[in-house]
Parts: structure tokens; sequence; C-alpha cells
């Protein structure tokens, strides 16, 4: 037995390399390669994009484990020819299975613990005063209106930057989704429901609604501008707005 | 009839076959009868319902007429009515007629109960239905190669991805239950034929009779809502979308009858000393995935039937206005749609796992465990279905338990994956064809495992969902998951199907093109997907332009991968060399009767001593191979 513990001993240390290695490119792609997420202007993009990064680390072992140990067989034992003897007649390893059963249900349970942590982030409005947005998709166009300015509407999203959003989402025809990708925030809007998303965009900048639900013949244009300003230059816009609506 | 076929032997071929009597009960006699059937309903009903243009009530039943007509044609009811009218019992000799003897090819295109000819039927459809559904993907690819509409219109692209994806979705469902489980499982299991012989029949000509129906689609301006046909948009689209409704209600009854079948013949019909624990791993797999099925695939025919009645009647099941819901149609659909990825991967988990011994010289590493594994994905996948719907809007306490129960179902998964790694572990491993698909599958199917859980996580699936990365990740599971594994299968049962070997130089090349260009268009697709890319659009943003373009070209080698797959499957089969009955030393039934198989597939049905993977030499200190090292196989 003692050439197959050997053999065990070097399929850990092979696998712990590929292990490493693995993890240093999934931080390098994800932390200094210009972001595999488009830019991200919440907080709750950010925690995306972080458990996008945390899963890959977490995979990698994992997926180390099987490929490893799969290559290093072939490469040890394999052969196109017809082999000439048979391998040990091995049925099972009982502390093996109990082993790979506890650390899979761990690396479970914890993904499990962590996603629930989060959850509150996407369903509870934020502190403080919100502003509220009604969207309304149709196809093929988001409506923006505004209930706490006269119910001003527009078909582009403008933001204050920093202040909490509350948005009511809904539709009059079809099943569409509300998609802010910067914000990573996207909830369907069903006709006869309104559904909530809720958002603080921090970061400045021009981003873009898309549908994500197939909603037919021009889903793919069903886009809006999402502009985030800041307070004085939404003020501004939003007096603009109500101008034009009246 | 059953009980027929086991009392006799084989007996000398059937006495001559006229000429009329193959022309009858085959796929022309359906045609004859088929055809009329449908012209007649739809100009009655075009007559009923008022003049003017065709409207969807008369072209759904004429398509409903259609497929009965075309059953009764092929002599499906033949048995059923003579049985009703009390005539006499068949005859053996005229069971073994009705299974095919002495009609040469003929049988193939005939009503024919014998699970060898249906099992290659079921190969045979599947694999033109990846053909169609490939050259949909391959016209969807080049599309978007680029942005900007410019290949086809918006309206052509639109119903090219719904007729991609339940093409590929039918044809993956039956892959290997329909080929496999049914030319192979009866011989695994020491049976002359399935229970039901002519349910049998029965499932593949139900299944073939949409087809046609399912391909005329786009002749009725096609269903512009992906595969998935949400309502109410389906209930708003072309007349296609009928198609799609009457193609859904006859495949749930095929795998209803395909799945009760299997069932029952297993449960039955196991040769002497056949036990559950002795039972091959595939033939656990194939029965999780039809009792799932027969569970779950009613609420795909539930949706289809009340989408009609919102279409024809105007009921508004589904429109908000009328007291409807989205989310009821999403439900139904996902209901069946989640276990339905399981219905699919079983079968290719238990292929991987019976191959895997063969040419590891090994012992399946923890069989028992493995079936847990095998069983315990089969059971919790029917409480997963809701993870489609996160982003829905719906109630936020209903999101913690789905995902909850989609990321448990990782840990019976794992099972199986130990499983496979265990058994190739020190193994003599033999890089045959299947075996490098077998491989495959370990790389892909491990991929589109871990990013099931970004998914399963709500709050990274609520940036994920409705995205390319989606897409890119069912892809890594069905297509490098669960159709490696199928392409694996046919390369292992090739020999005994088609009674030669394939040529392996170009299975080879043909496998490196799909392996490499497969991760290529997906590698590339999870990037657009991250970056903000939805599915289903045919035209998008210049900052997808890259990726688009490295997974269409990742397309190109797949798409000529699978044209080498057509032609080596079918020069080979016509002119390979001749296979030995037993080319990779294999230790289950099916290997151990002659090849070709002969009809009724044993002289004397054997009697089981021991496990099927008894391979391997017996280590000095194990304690646990205390079993026997022969098999009994009766004489010829």
């Amino acid at each position: 037995m003692g050439r197959y513990s050997r053999e065990a001993k070097t399929v850990t240390i092979i696998w712990a390399i590929f292990t490493v290695l693995g993890v240093l490119l999934t931080l390098f792609a994800h932390r200094l390669l210009p972001g595999l997420f488009p830019v991200a202007a919440s907080s709750l993009a950010r925690t995306q994009d972080f458990t996008l990064g945390l899963f890959t680390v977490l995979g990698v072992p994992v997926a180390m484990l099987v490929w490893v140990i799969a290559a290093y067989s072939v490469a040890v034992g394999g052969s196109r020819e017809m082999p000439s003897d048979e391998g040990p007649r091995i049925h099972g390893n009982f502390k093996v299975q109990i082993a790979w059963l506890t650390s899979s249900a761990a690396l479970c349970i914890g993904l499990i613990v962590y996603g629930l942590a989060l959850l509150p982030e996407i369903y509870t409005p934020h502190a403080g005063n919100n502003l509220v947005v009604d969207v309304t998709g149709q196809q093929w166009q988001w409506t923006f209106s505004y209930p706490g300015y006269g119910n001003a509407t527009s078909t582009t999203l403008e933001l204050p930057v920093g202040e909490p959003v509350t948005f009511n989402v809904t539709s009059v025809d079809v099943t569409h989704s509300f998609w802010v990708p910067a914000f990573g925030v996207k909830v369907d809007a069903n006709g006869g429901e309104v559904t909530n998303a809720y958002v603080v965009p921090d970061v400045l900048g021009n981003y873009t609604v898309r549908c994500a639900e197939f909603c037919g013949l021009y889903h793919a244009y069903m886009q809006a501008p999402v502009h985030v300003v800041t307070a004085s230059v939404f003020s501004a816009w939003i007096s603009g707005v109500q101008g034009t609506n009246a | 009839m059953t009980t027929v076929l086991e009392n006799h032997g084989p007996s000398a071929a059937s006495s001559g076959s006229t000429r009329a009597s193959y022309l009858s009960r085959s796929i022309l006699s359906g045609i004859a009868v088929g055809v009329p059937a449908a012209l007649i309903t739809f100009y009655i009903c075009h007559l009923v319902v008022g003049p003017g243009s065709v409207r969807n009530t008369e072209l759904t039943l004429a398509y409903i007429a259609w497929a009965v007509g075309f059953l009764v044609g092929v002599g499906a009811f033949n048995r059923p009515v003579s049985w009703a009218l009390a005539r006499p019992e068949p005859t053996h000799e005229q069971e073994r007629e009705l299974a095919g003897a002495g009609q040469g090819a003929w049988r193939y295109f005939r009503y024919t109960t014998d699970h060898k000819v249906v099992g290659i039927q079921y190969l045979v459809v599947t694999m033109v239905l990846f053909a169609a559904g490939g050259i949909a993907a391959m016209m969807i690819r080049f599309e978007v190669a680029q942005p900007g509409a410019k290949i086809f219109s918006i309206q052509i692209y639109n119903t090219l991805i719904g007729m991609h994806g339940l093409m590929m979705i039918v044809a993956t469902i039956i892959m290997i239950t329909g080929a496999f489980g049914n030319f192979v499982v009866p011989i695994m299991i020491g049976a002359r034929d399935m229970a039901f012989p002519r349910l049998n029949a029965l499932s593949f000509w139900l299944l073939f009779s949409v087809i046609p129906i399912f391909l005329s689609a786009p002749f009725f301006g096609g269903f512009q809502t992906g595969w998935t046909a949400y309502a109410p948009l389906s209930v708003q689209t072309s007349l296609g979308m009928d198609a799609y409704s009457v193609t859904i209600l006859f495949f749930v009854l095929s795998t209803a009858v395909a799945a009760i079948n299997l069932v029952t013949t297993v449960v039955t019909m196991r040769a002497p000393g056949m036990s559950w624990v002795r039972l091959p791993i595939l033939v656990w797999s194939l029965v999780a995935s039809s009792v799932l099925g027969v569970f779950v695939m009613p609420a795909f025919l539930a949706s289809q039937y009340l989408v009609q009645l919102d279409r024809t009647l105007g009921t508004g099941f589904f429109e908000a206005a009328q007291g409807g819901s989205d989310w009821l149609y999403e439900h139904l659909f996902w209901f069946m749609g989640h276990p339905e990825v399981y219905v699919i991967v079983l079968p290719a988990f238990g292929a991987v796992l019976e191959m895997i011994p063969v040419f590891s010289r090994k012992p399946l590493f923890g069989y028992k465990v493995a079936i847990g594994g095998i069983v315990g994905v089969a059971g919790l996948s029917v409480l997963v279905w809701a993870h489609h719907m996160f982003v829905t809007g719906w109630s936020p306490t209903a999101s913690g338990p789905f995902m909850l129960t989609t990321e448990l179902i990782s840990i019976p998964t794992g099972l199986a994956f130990l499983a496979a790694v265990g058994t190739i572990w020190r193994g003599r491993v033999w890089l045959t064809m299947p075996m490098m698909y077998v491989l495959a599958f370990l790389w892909n199917f491990a991929i589109g495992g871990v990013t099931g859980l970004y998914l399963a996580d709500v709050p990274l699936d609520v940036q994920l969902h409705g995205s390319l990365f989606v897409t890119a990740h069912f892809h890594y599971t069905l297509m490098g998951g669960a159709m490696m594994a199928f392409l694996g299968a046919v390369y292992y049962w090739f020999p005994k199907m088609s009674g030669r070997m394939y040529d392996d130089g170009m299975a080879r090349i043909q496998f490196w093109l799909l392996q490499i260009g497969f991760n290529v268009t997906f590698l590339a697709m999870f990037y657009v997907g991250l970056q903000g890319e939805p599915r289903r659009v045919g035209d998008y943003a210049n900052k997808f332009a890259t990726g688009n373009m490295v997974s269409s070209i990742g397309a190109t080698l797949l798409v000529v991968s699978m044209v080498l797959f057509w032609y080596n499957l079918i020069v080979s089969a016509r002119s390979g060399t001749k296979a030995t009955s037993n080319p990779w030393n294999a230790k289950t039934l099916e290997w151990l009767v002659p090849t070709p198989v002969p009809l009724e597939n044993f002289d004397k049905i054997p009697t089981i001593t021991e496990g099927p993977y008894e391979y391997g030499y017996l280590m000095e200190d194990s304690s646990s191979s205390k079993r026997g090292v022969t098999k009994e196989q009766s004489s010829e």
C-alpha cells in the first residue's frame, strides 16, 4: 500500500499547486483586469462583484479536485491501447466518502448562509427619504414617472447621486424585466402587479436600463438611458420635465 | 404478451409477408391517413368558424387531427381495437412479425415493437433534431457575430431562438433514455423485450408525429417567445405558437408512455439474480429520470392547454386584466422546467458512470453512494423550480427556501462526481473515444456546476438572471455535460448497435474540434453575460462585439465537428470494420450477447451472480472482495 499513499500525497500536492494558481488567476482576472462586471455604481453591484470573485475562489479547489485526480490518473495509468492488466478492485472507501460528503455539505451550507445574510439588501428600502420612481414597461419602451414631482414623466431615468431610490415597476402588456446592470438591480415588470427594487446610486455617470425578459419583436431594442447626476442638476432637470409635461 | 415471448425460444423466421402488408402499419400508411385527416378537419373548422384568414382554432385542431390520423394509419390502435372487439390474442408468430422479424431495413419505418428497433429509431430522430437545432444555433451565432440585425430580420431571429431551444430540449430529453434506454436496458437486465412492446412503439411514433407539426411553425409566422414561451406573450404571438403547444401536448404523452414502460420493465423483468444492487448504474439513472419525468412533465402539458384556451377562447388565465397572472404560467412551466434538466442530466450521469469502470478497469467507486446521489438529485429537483423566479418581484420570503434547496442539490451531485473520480483514480485508463468524452464531461460539467452556484445565490442572480451568463451556464451543463455524455455513449454502444467500429482517427479530430469549439463559444458567452448582455437579443451594443465574435468563431468549430460526427457514423455503419461482440471487454450483459443482437436477445435467460463492475485484480489485504469472480452466462 506504500505506493498508493505516496500517490495520494503526490496528487494532493499537485492539487494544492493548481488551486493556488487558479485562485491567483481568479484574483488577477477579477481585481486587476478592467472589470469583468460593468461599472458598479451602487453598493449592491459591488457586493455582487465581490460575490462573483468569492464564489470563483471557492469553486477553484472543487473543480481542481475533480480535474487533478482525473488528469493524474490518466497521466499515470492512461493508454490508447487496451490495458494488459486490471486496476485494483476497490469498491469504495468509507473515510473518503464521509470526508467528501461533509466537506461538500459544509461548503454548501456556508454558501447558503452567506446568501441568506445578503437577502435583505435586495428586498428592503434603504434608510432615509426615498425618491420614488414609477417604472412602466410596455412593448417596447420604458417610461419613468416621479410621483413626488407631480408625476413628471420621462423616457430617460434621471437620478440624483447618493439618494436612496424606490422603484415601483409594472407593465401594461406582457412581462418585461427592469434591469440596470450598473446598479445590479433587476425586477420583472408584470401586468397587474407592482414590484419593487431599491438602490442608492453612488457613482456619477451614464448607464442603461435594459429589458431582461424576452418580450417580443423589439425586445433587443427595449432600452433607456440612465443618468446619475448631482442634486442640483437633478432639480433643474425635473423642473424642466414638469414644465414640458404641464 | 410478454409471457408469450418468454415461454418461447426464437423459432424460424415468420412466413413470408406480402408486399401489401409491408405498406400497412408503416410511415406511409400513417401519412396516408394523417394528411387527409388534417386537411378535412381544417376545412370543416374553417367553414364552422366562418370565412376569413386562418385562425388558431382550425390550425390547432388540424394539427391534432394529423397526429391522431397518423397514429391510426401507422397502426397504433390496431391491438386495442381488436382487444375491445374480443378478437383472439395474437400468436407468438404474429408478435414476432410485429417485432420486425424478416422485414429487413423496412422495419425501422414501421410500427415495430422490437426494443432494439425503437432504440435505433430514437437515436436517428435524436441526431436529426440535433442537426436541425444545430442549424438554428449556427444561424443564431452568425447573426449575432456582429452588432446590428444584418443577416435575418429580427422576426426570424426571434423565432430561431425558440426553435433552437425546443428542438434541443426535446433531443436532449430523449437522447439517452430513448436510444439507449430502449436498445440497451432490456438486454442489460436480462429481458427479451420491454414490458409493453406496443407502448414502446407508440412512444416513438407519438414523438415522430409532432416533428412535422413543430417544423411547420415558421410557415405560420413562427413563435416569437423563446422556448420558455412565457404567457401572456405566447397568447398574443403568431399562429406558429399553436405548433409549439400541440407539439408539447403529444411530446408529453410520448414521454409519459415511454417512462412508465421503462420503469415497469426494470421493476418486473429483471433476470433471476439481477437484484437492485446488481443493476448497472445506467439503469438506475434511467429509472430515476423516468419517474421524475412522469411527475413533472404533465405540468408542461397543463401550461400549454391553458395557453391554447387563452388563445382560442380568451379565457384569460394569464391576463391580469381578466384576473389571470403571468406568474401562474411561470410556476407551471418551471415546475416542469427545472426537474426537466435533471431528467436530461441523470441519464448522462448514468452513462458516464457506466463507461468509467469499463475504461478504468476498476469497479465503480461507491456504487451505492452513487445511487444515493442520483436518487437524491431526483428527489430534491422537484423542490427547486422557483429559483427561475427570484427576480419576478414575488414574495421575498419565498426566495430563501428556494435558494436553500437549489444549493443543497450540489451535495448529491457531488456524490456522483465522487463515484466518477474515485473510479478513475489508480485505474488502468483506456483512452478510447467514449472515455475521452467522459473526461470532457468532467471538465465541462464542473464549470457548469460551479456557475450554477452563482445563479443559485439570490443577490448575485439578481444581476445575472436573464443575461447570456445563464445561457452559457446551462449550455455547460446540458451540452458540455449531458450531450458530451451522449456522444460518448454513442461511440460506446455503436459497435453493438451497428455491428461495426467507427473510424477512430476521424472521431478523435471530431472530439477535439468539439471540446475546443464548445469551450471557446461558451467561455466567451460567460464574459458578455457578465458585461451585461441580455439573452435572446438579435442586436446589441458595440461593447459586446468582441466577445460575440469569439463565441461565433467557436461555434463554427462546433458545426464542423458535428458534420464530421454524422459523416463518421453513417460511413462507419455501412462500411466500418466488423466489430466483435465485446470490443471493450466489458461485463454488462449487452456485451455478452452476439452482435447483431438476435430478436428476443437471449436463447435462455441468464442467471446473474455478481455486480456489473467486478473488474480489477484482488488486493491481498482487501476485505471487501469476497465476491464471485465469474458470471454465469447460459449457453447460446
